[in-house]
């Protein structure tokens, strides 16, 4: 007894789209963050009666960390996990910076940030192995290594202090009205780290991984090598966060409220940037732009004469905004299909 | 690597553990108050138990809505800033009456809740990023309220009655915040296991697709976990106000870690479905003792922050590990 084959229904090839539509379908929200960039930094030009080199300076240069804070958080969201001990490990780097670079020469002063960057990542990756050989939850394994980094920092530097060598300074951060190298270092941290290791196997690896763990284990991945090598590149990232902090405050700052504040933004910048907490979708570019949005609410408001306390408020509203603005998209888009 | 080795069969002190945490936490414990009251004999008399339940008490009833919000797979960061709020309104009003102060502390709680529930509930925002954003415009309010003529500014004394209940002693060793605390956890107990809310909870996060083809209405779940949440972060503020007989914009954003880890060492998983109040109450005693075993040994600050680091990641990788419960 054979059953007829089930009949064949004609369906209906789905039209290809056009490279605009591709276009915007991927890179759409960077594109809006970008300009919200943009007329936040045409507003800020129009409060203050002079707007030149030395502003752009101030804005680059003052969102570096965080912006840099903000690719870590990414790289890790991006792998399907969330890091709660970016902030921490920032601090804990700069801290290890300013004690070791006080009153050096410059290369040694160059060699030791080098060096502050390979523990950061060496620490990164054993967070990012304890998460994955235990299988405790990364939320809870991060939040108390944030505690244990924490604690590290304050034994590396009882409280302010360290200090740097202005030279090394300048050629991070930039002069006074130098704008040049705090975008360049930012632009190289995003062409040369994050573009090609995007584009190699762990690189897609790491976006199968966080898309959808099963399925990548199912093809064959190394879930878990995966996930730590996500971790080793944010602590290259927030290690790098911690080394510009030095050089742009000169000095280190053991206070653990700075790391949980920064953690805390990450996380926004990495939301306003367009990458799904989910994980498997979304870029760097998106949340180093976010990072420079969210640093100008405080200017904003000043410039306005509001309290800049506010731009707390402000801050948590647009970040809730923005988040149901874009859960409200998706729901949209699947519609659509 | 041992990890990828197949399951070996559950045995049966396993399974014993799995169904009843509470024994294992419960023998940590006592091995930790033990080993705590070696080092610091004070612990053993009844002031010294009176301290340890005093100090408990605040982090249980945080890490309550900590555990509440976890079940459903999500997590409250907005709990510690809920209650230094509601503190402050409370002792910032005390002037009308203890009815009025206490009303408008809640009330705070409930609105705080109320948005949290909507946003996760209705806009399926990710509770992370919600409560994230609400402590920031929390913070940014309690900020804006201190400053100059603000409208938290101005007095700020304590109610008699919240003083009394938090700090006071019913008998022995026993503070009267235990009552609030008993209160709270015989609602807790009972409620998740015994009322349908309670059920539905466990069913929202443990399958969030299945409840929604069977007709819950997860909103509605969802909303009435952070808005009890919320209102038990007031609570918890309330009665560590009058522990410390002070308030402050940021005076319990130091139990925001503790919270969570209490939950997660009682057993209660971050990923939903599975937990409750019971081990939850035994973690923040652990906690509690454990930060006074830390207090007791002669080191500095840094070590002390970093053993309790350690400490915890090692309660909750033994306890992945012993129960199998492991994130994917």
């Amino acid at each position: 007894m054979t059953t007829a084959p089930p009949p064949v229904v004609a369906t209906p090839l789905p039209r290809p789209t056009s490279r605009a539509t591709r276009f915007w379908r991927r890179q759409g929200w960077v594109v809006g963050v970008a300009l919200l960039l943009g007329v936040l930094v045409l507003w800020r030009s129009t409060q203050i009666p002079e707007f030149g080199p030395f502003e752009v300076r101030g804005l680059v240069a003052g969102t570096m960390a965080l912006a840099l804070l903000a690719m870590a958080q990414s790289v890790i969201v991006i792998s399907g996990g969330i890091d709660l001990s970016v902030g921490a490990m920032m601090v804990l780097a700069n801290c290890i910076a300013a004690r070791l670079m006080l009153d050096q020469d410059l290369g040694t002063v160059v060699l030791v940030a080098v060096l502050v960057v390979a523990v950061a990542m060496v620490l990164s990756g054993l967070i990012g192995t304890v998460a994955v050989v235990s299988g405790v939850p990364d939320i809870v394994v991060t939040l108390a290594a944030s505690f244990i980094l924490g604690g590290l920092a304050l034994i590396v530097l009882d409280g302010p202090g360290g200090g740097t060598d202005p030279r090394f300074q300048e050629i991070i951060v930039g002069g006074f009205d130098q704008p040049l190298p705090s975008t360049l270092w930012l632009a190289a941290a995003l062409l040369l780290v994050w573009v090609p290791f995007k584009r190699s196997r762990l690189g897609i690896a790491t976006y199968a991984v966080g898309s959808d763990r099963p399925a990548a284990f199912l093809s064959g991945l190394n879930v878990g090598r995966t996930r730590v090598v996500a971790y080793v590149l944010a602590g290259f990232y927030s290690g790098l966060a911690g080394v510009v902090t030095t050089a742009f405050t000169g000095s280190g700052e053991p206070r653990a409220s700075i790391g949980a504040t920064a953690t805390l933004t990450s996380v926004a910048a990495v939301v306003l940037g367009g990458v799904a907490l989910m994980g498997g979708s979304g870029g760097l570019l998106g949340p180093v732009l976010a990072a420079g949005c969210l640093a100008l609410i405080p200017a904003l408001m000043l410039g306005l004469g509001w309290d800049p306390n506010y731009a707390e408020v402000a801050r948590g509203v647009i970040i809730i905004a923005v988040v149901m603005i874009g859960g409200l998209l998706q729901v949209r888009r699947k519609r659509l299909r | 690597m041992t990890v990828t080795t197949a399951d070996p069969p559950i045995t049966r002190w396993r399974q014993t553990l799995v169904d009843r945490p509470a024994i294992a936490l419960g023998g940590v414990l006592v091995v930790l108050y033990v080993v705590t009251g070696l080092v610091a004999p004070g612990l053993f008399s009844a002031n010294g138990i009176r301290a340890t339940l005093l100090l408990a008490c605040p982090l249980a009833i945080l890490a309550a809505s900590q555990t509440l919000c976890m079940l459903t797979g999500g997590i409250d960061l907005s709990t510690v800033m809920t209650a230094n709020f509601a503190a402050y309104v409370a002792a910032n009003q005390s002037g009308q009456g203890p009815v009025v102060a206490l009303s408008l502390a809640l009330l705070v709680g409930a609105a705080v809740g109320t948005v949290n529930g909507l946003g996760v509930g209705v806009f399926k925002v990710n509770p992370l990023i919600m409560t994230l954003g609400m402590a920031s415009v929390l913070l940014g309010v309690v900020t804006v309220g201190l400053v100059g003529d603000g409208f938290l500014s101005g007095s700020t004394r304590l109610l008699p009655v919240v003083t009394e209940v938090a700090s006071g002693t019913l008998f022995g060793p026993i503070p009267n915040n235990v009552i609030v605390w008993a209160v709270v956890a015989a609602a807790l107990v009972f409620g998740l296991s015994r009322t349908g809310l309670g059920r539905m909870i466990y069913a929202v996060g443990d399958n969030p697709v299945a409840c929604r083809l069977a007709g819950v209405r997860i909103w509605q779940v969802l909303l009435a976990v952070y808005v009890m949440s919320a209102l038990l972060a007031a609570l918890g503020g309330l009665l560590f106000s009058g522990i410390s007989g002070s308030v402050g914009p940021d005076q319990t954003n130091a139990y925001l870690l503790p919270s969570v880890a209490a939950a997660v060492i009682g057993g209660t998983s971050i990923l939903g479905g599975v937990g409750g109040y019971t081990g939850t109450i035994l973690g923040a005693l652990i906690l509690t003792v454990l930060n006074r075993l830390l207090l007791t040994l002669d080191t500095t600050e840094a070590f002390r922050q970093i053993l309790y680091g350690l400490i915890v990641l090692a309660l909750a990788w033994v306890y992945v590990r012993v129960t199998g419960q492991r994130g994917t």
